[in-house]
């Protein structure tokens, strides 16, 4: 009886579903036109003739309106290329979908997801499919610092061997301040190169009676997490990367003075009523995609904003880069000479469900259209470490340089809180950085922290 | 949007659709295959009529007996197994999950604050909801006001919950306040607070929210059962010289007291199972965890379904008491116990 339901509601969903599909053919850039890898495109679709028909499922984390447009428009790409009917799905609970379809036994075919700790935990499960060591070499060659990139999709499978699981896409520099050009004209600031010179400024700001920074941490079921990037960012400012592993894997333990005492650092601005628009007490209940909006204000609430590319698609309408904002690398300690330290996020590709349509799409993602077509959309976020891609096609300087930013890195670190266990990646360290703005000291924060590791299994 | 919108047409038509065409066509085939006639022999006759009778109450109660088991029996036994295996359901650890819960900081906050929300809510929506039934009947616009006060049961909690978001916003205290009561705060001459970060107060916000919404369902409830109030019993009250506040105490309540206790114990199981309000409002951060949440949490955040039945087992076995007293109480109220 539930069967014939099922049965009745998905021959309607086949109906409409095909009337949907039907109406949305038009491309986003016409074939053929600007400084596209179109020749890709084409012998993609040369080499994918056979597939015509099939159904394809994806789960992706790009759920606002911006995001989930853009990317519809790259694999309307694939479907007009392999005729394969794509339906691509999102939701803002996108990681406990993503759980709750697999252990469903439901799972999409393609899996997207910018966690690569909560992937890890798939693949151990035996849930993910190893995309082979062809990708692993692909990766190598064909990615700028080809080795870190392929090293983020590799995981241990159900018996313990390390392969390659996902494919990095769509990549994000976490470590950017962005501010209003025109404020800091009026001002007579400059953009800071050190670490020296941005600690200076933020004080000559609060001497001139300004506001120095817009923090905002709250993220509905998230919340914490724009301050687990302020920490990973001062990490990598005070100790080598190589300290940034230990403490990412729990080596070193979380309570260790070093990172006590970089939290410290980010409490010396955080819980400084001084240097916070609306004071501490307002960090923690601040949208964060709410909080950079204080730097378009006038008079302006705050100067500076410290957050990924990403944060682009949350600023008013008709706001324009280079113009109306602008940004800086958050810059490296002189005193300390650590290199040009980038922090950075991405989303992994993987295939939760094998078949042929999963394996082409993969492959469809190796060719530079898939990345030109996402760096080419207006007001789009989207950087590539794809060394093919023709870097002309980003819609913006912005992005330009921002890729720019991701290529020279000396030193590029995955979003740590990603790539640690999910209780303490996406759960004490977001509590603990709540817990923190609100009054907690780094000490008490810090042991609150290694507890929940300790008591992990 | 649209599609959405047939889509749900859609099943509803199908569900009512196939739910009918089972009813009479079971039905159809039990008379047909166990017909009687007055042809028959008399004893098969008999025998086929008491058959039929047996039979049509069980087939009447399958769909809702097969949904029963596969949606509520079943899963609690699953739970239960779960929460004696390891995270990923794989190997058995016994009482592991227990002892860990037992020993853990944030479950006994998460305990503490259901006990809260226990003790709190059921008694203030039931005493608001006693005092507007009451009260409401003595004033012109009684009715208008038992409408408003009944409508926020139509809205979902999590519907509540962002509407509440914007009563309790905080913006900084040099930045216009948009959150009514941070405006209300202002405009007394008082700095505006974030009211969601500070502790205890954010869980008793919390708790506002749930007692907006229930309150209305007491109010119905708690008024059809004042109108069932024999008249003569508040006239000769009032003939012996009793004042408003004496009738109120000693005839009307002794007189609905089994109708105050169901209310009291239905909105006590809905605060035991509250997650949306806490999910959506701080999700647990701050000090306002609650059992639901922190189940949730375990099982689709941090992956561990080990942890999040156990949490799951725990609040069930609190839950139940209090619903076989409820029961009982109906049942004794219906008087087929």
């Amino acid at each position: 009886m539930k069967r014939l339901l099922l049965t009745g509601a998905s021959a309607a969903a086949v109906i409409f579903g095909g009337a949907a599909f039907v109406s949305a053919q038009d491309l986003a850039f016409p074939i053929g036109e600007g400084a596209f890898s179109w020749e890709s495109l084409e012998a993609f679709t040369a080499a994918h003739t056979d597939l015509a028909g099939q159904t394809l499922t994806i789960w992706s984390p790009w759920n606002n309106e911006g995001d989930a447009a853009q990317w519809e428009s790259v694999w309307r790409y694939f479907e007009q290329a392999t005729g394969i009917d794509v339906q691509s799905g999102s939701s803002p609970n996108y990681e406990e979908q993503a759980r709750i379809d697999i252990a469903a036994g439901s799972p999409p075919n393609i899996l997207i997801l910018p966690q690569p700790g909560l992937l890890a935990d798939f693949a151990a499960q035996g849930a993910l499919t190893p995309l082979g060591p062809e990708t692993a070499q692909w990766i190598e060659d064909n990615y700028a610092a080809g080795a870190s990139w392929a090293a983020l999709g590799q995981f241990a499978g159900p018996d313990g061997t390390v392969q390659q699981y996902g494919l990095p896409y769509k990549q994000e520099v976490k470590s950017l301040v962005w501010y209003s050009p025109d404020n800091f004209a009026e001002m007579g600031y400059e953009v800071p190169t050190t670490m020296e010179e941005l600690y200076a400024l933020q004080d000559q700001i609060v001497a001139d009676g300004g506001t120095p920074w817009c923090i905002g941490i709250e993220s509905g079921g998230a919340t914490g997490w724009p301050a687990t990037d302020w920490i990973e960012d001062l990490m990598l400012r005070n100790y080598p990367p190589e300290v940034y592993d230990q403490w990412v894997t729990n080596e070193i333990p979380f309570n260790d003075p070093r990172v006590v005492d970089v939290i410290d650092q980010f409490g010396a601005i955080v819980k400084n009523d001084q240097m916070v628009a609306g004071g501490t007490a307002a960090v923690a209940g601040t949208a964060f995609g709410d909080s950079p909006l204080g730097l378009f204000t006038v008079p302006p609430q705050c100067y500076l904003h410290r957050q990924a590319s990403f944060i682009a698609s949350f600023f008013p309408e008709g706001t324009v880069a280079g113009e109306d904002y602008d940004f800086f690398y958050l810059p490296p300690f002189e005193s300390k000479d650590l290199g040009n330290p980038v922090l950075g996020s991405g989303n992994i590709v993987t295939i939760a469900r094998d078949s042929p349509a999963a394996r082409a799409f993969v492959e469809f993602l190796e060719t530079p259209i898939a990345h030109e077509i996402w760096m080419a959309a207006p007001n789009s976020a989207f950087l590539s470490a794809h060394m093919g891609a023709n870097p002309e096609v980003y819609s913006s300087q912005a992005l330009r340089d921002q890729g720019q930013i991701l290529l020279n890195a000396t030193t590029f670190r995955f979003d740590g809180s990603d790539l640690m266990p999910g209780p303490i990646g996406a759960g004490a360290f977001w509590t603990g950085m709540v817990d923190f703005v609100n009054g907690a000291s780094a000490q008490q924060v810090a042991d609150q922290i290694q507890a929940a590791w300790d008591a992990l299994r | 949007m649209l599609q959405q919108g047939l889509y749900a047409a859609l099943t509803i038509v199908l569900g009512v659709g196939v739910f009918l065409a089972y009813f009479w066509g079971a039905n159809w085939i039990l008379d047909r295959a166990l017909a009687s006639n007055a042809r028959m022999p008399h004893a098969l006759a008999q025998r086929r009529d008491n058959l039929r009778s047996r039979i049509r109450p069980w087939l009447f109660l399958a769909p809702a007996l097969i949904f029963l088991l596969v949606y509520l029996v079943y899963p609690v036994f699953e739970t239960f197994r779960l929460s004696l295996y390891d995270r990923l359901g794989q190997d058995f650890v016994g009482p592991d999950n227990y002892t860990w819960a037992i020993h853990d900081a944030t479950f006994w906050q998460a305990a503490l604050n259901n006990l809260g929300w226990l003790v709190i809510v059921p008694a203030l929506s039931t005493i608001f909801g006693l005092l507007i039934a009451v009260l409401a009947d003595r004033v012109w616009w009684g009715g208008l006001g038992k409408t408003l006060v009944f409508t926020p049961m139509a809205i979902s909690f999590v519907g509540a919950a962002v509407i509440w978001r914007f009563v309790y916003a905080y913006r900084g205290p040099d930045m216009p306040q948009i959150g009514i009561l941070n405006a209300f705060v202002t405009w007394l001459g008082y700095p505006p607070q974030p009211w969601m970060q500070l502790t205890y107060v954010n869980s008793l916000l919390l708790m506002v929210i749930l007692i907006w919404i229930q309150t209305g369902f007491a109010m119905v409830i708690l008024s059809a059962a004042l109108r069932g109030i024999p008249g003569e019993t508040i006239e000769a009250a009032r003939i012996d010289g009793a004042s408003e506040v004496q009738i109120f105490f000693t005839i009307m309540i002794p007189q609905i007291a089994g109708t105050i206790l169901v209310v009291w114990t239905t909105i006590t199981i809905i605060v035991l199972k509250v997650f949306d309000i806490v999910y959506a409002m701080t999700n647990g951060e701050n000090d306002t965890q609650v059992l639901a949440n922190l189940m949730y949490r375990w099982t689709f955040i941090s992956g561990d379904t080990g942890r999040g039945s156990a949490i799951a087992i725990v609040l069930m076995l609190a839950v139940l008491p209090v619903m076989i007293w409820n029961i009982r109480r109906f049942r004794a109220a219906e008087g087929t116990h």
